[in-house]
């Protein structure tokens, strides 16, 4: 089953021109679907799609507030939605549409959509490092940063979801759908990818109560973790709130630097995640700060050391 | 009580939250929301993690998109704008820290100075 990720995340909110500047600001470009709804992408096509809540062309909501309708995973072929279509078919309803693409609800009544990924095959460098022993990644009088260097999400990577029964969830996304656990934060949740990514999540599901049923956040892989640094601090400048990071988390090795949102989720920066193939085994910590994350920083207003003391001796 | 400055009413639009941070090294601001000469103000703090977490998703964007509650752009949790009772989200039963807002006779308000070292849910 050849599922690579998710290719968008739809969202239906009760504030849309605050809901299409934070998306603007975040980094990712707008691409307007039709009348009443917009695609917000980042450099390869993925992205997120917003509607205002009451739109009718939305899925239905889930029963808690959360805005998540739809979560549209992208996979490599027709034979793969042919061989979900079938699976799903044993105990549900699943509906073909027009343009092949299938829809049903998973286990926990989320809604999905499958289709052959709509991504776009990114070719661009990483961020590249210098370092004594090993050989220069940055050749003489290429620079490591400059004012006006961009720093654009380049791909949805991974999307977190609060879910009240976790063995069903899980039992559904690795029997069902193919996917493997790669790390297990004991008393949150597992990590997981689908067969056709080796990135180390693409899905983290945390344990929580029905009425906190929902996406937690989605994250975006950004180029290193300059320009996650660089991305994060300029949004900061904005006026939007950081939540949690800049850090480095400790499985998936990716840096993170989560923003609160008019979607009612966080949206992440992330950078530089683990790759996994299926000779990894599993870890599992138990959930906590020291689990969490390598390190963790705080944003603050630039400031240098000068010379001497203020209000000191001059000269 | 000692007493710190926040602003004059008049520079809270009517309908409209703002978050001002009584000190500048104060762990969390005071949310201030208006709705006509009604004033009532939290910790911006939400109550979900211990602790608490800032909420607005914007400088001052505290409430939801209809203005009806304070909401938690964390996590999409709603509070009561008379009460501070979260009525919906992941902290359900929990509320916001009131805070006492002191008005002089000409509109200027302050809040109680313990707020500016107060992150407001501990336990």
């Amino acid at each position: 089953m050849r599922i690579i990720g998710p290719d968008y995340l739809v969202f239906g909110v009760d504030d849309l021109e605050g809901a299409k500047t934070y998306l603007q600001d975040f980094g990712l470009k707008p691409v307007q679907l039709d009348a009443t709804g917009w695609l917000y992408e980042a450099l390869d096509g993925t992205g997120v799609v917003i509607r205002h809540r009451d739109d009718p062309r939305l899925p239905a909501p889930l029963p808690t507030k959360n805005m998540l309708r739809q979560q549209v995973f992208g996979v490599e072929d027709a034979a793969t939605l042919d061989v979900i279509e079938a699976e799903m078919s044993k105990d549900r309803r699943v509906n073909r549409l027009a343009d092949g693409a299938i829809e049903f609800q998973d286990v926990l009544g989320f809604e999905l959509r499958f289709q052959i990924t709509t991504r776009r095959e990114l070719n661009m460098p990483a961020e590249k490092i210098n370092a004594p022993g090993a050989p220069a990644q940055r050749g003489p009088n290429e620079l490591g940063v400059w004012d006006g260097m961009p720093a654009l999400p380049r791909s949805l990577s991974h999307v977190v979801l609060f879910v009240p029964d976790i063995d069903k969830m899980v039992e559904f996304y690795t029997r069902r759908l193919g996917f493997v656990i790669t790390d297990i934060l004991t008393g949150a949740g597992p990590f997981l990818r689908p067969a056709a990514n080796d990135d180390h999540h693409t899905h983290f599901f945390i344990r929580t109560p029905a009425y906190m049923q929902g996406c937690e956040h989605l994250a975006f892989h950004m180029g290193g973790p300059t320009e996650l640094m660089v991305a994060g601090d300029r949004f900061t400048r904005k006026g939007y709130q950081s939540f949690w990071g800049p850090g480095r988390h400790k499985f998936g090795s990716n840096w993170f630097w989560y923003f609160n949102s008019p979607l009612g989720v966080h949206f992440e920066y992330d950078a530089d995640m683990d790759k996994h193939d299926d000779a990894w085994v599993a870890r599992e910590a138990p959930n906590g700060p020291e689990a969490s994350q390598m390190f963790l920083l705080q944003w603050r207003e630039k400031w240098a050391p000068g010379g001497g003391p203020e209000g000191g001796p001059k000269g | 009580m000692a007493l710190l400055p926040l602003c004059h009413r008049d520079e809270i639009p009517d309908g409209a939250a703002r978050g001002f941070l009584p000190l500048p090294e104060a762990l969390r601001r005071v949310i201030v929301v208006r709705r006509g000469q009604r004033l009532d103000a939290y910790m911006d703090s939400c109550p979900h993690y211990t602790g608490g977490t800032p909420m607005a998703w914007r400088r001052d964007a505290y409430l939801n998109g209809d203005g009806t509650h304070l909401a938690c752009h964390a996590h999409c949790a709603l509070f009561d704008i008379d009460t501070g009772d979260c009525v919906s989200g992941p902290c359900l039963g929990r509320k916001l820290t009131r805070v006492t807002l002191t008005e002089d006779q000409v509109g200027y308000l302050s809040v109680p100075a313990h707020v500016a070292g107060c992150a407001a849910r501990k336990e």
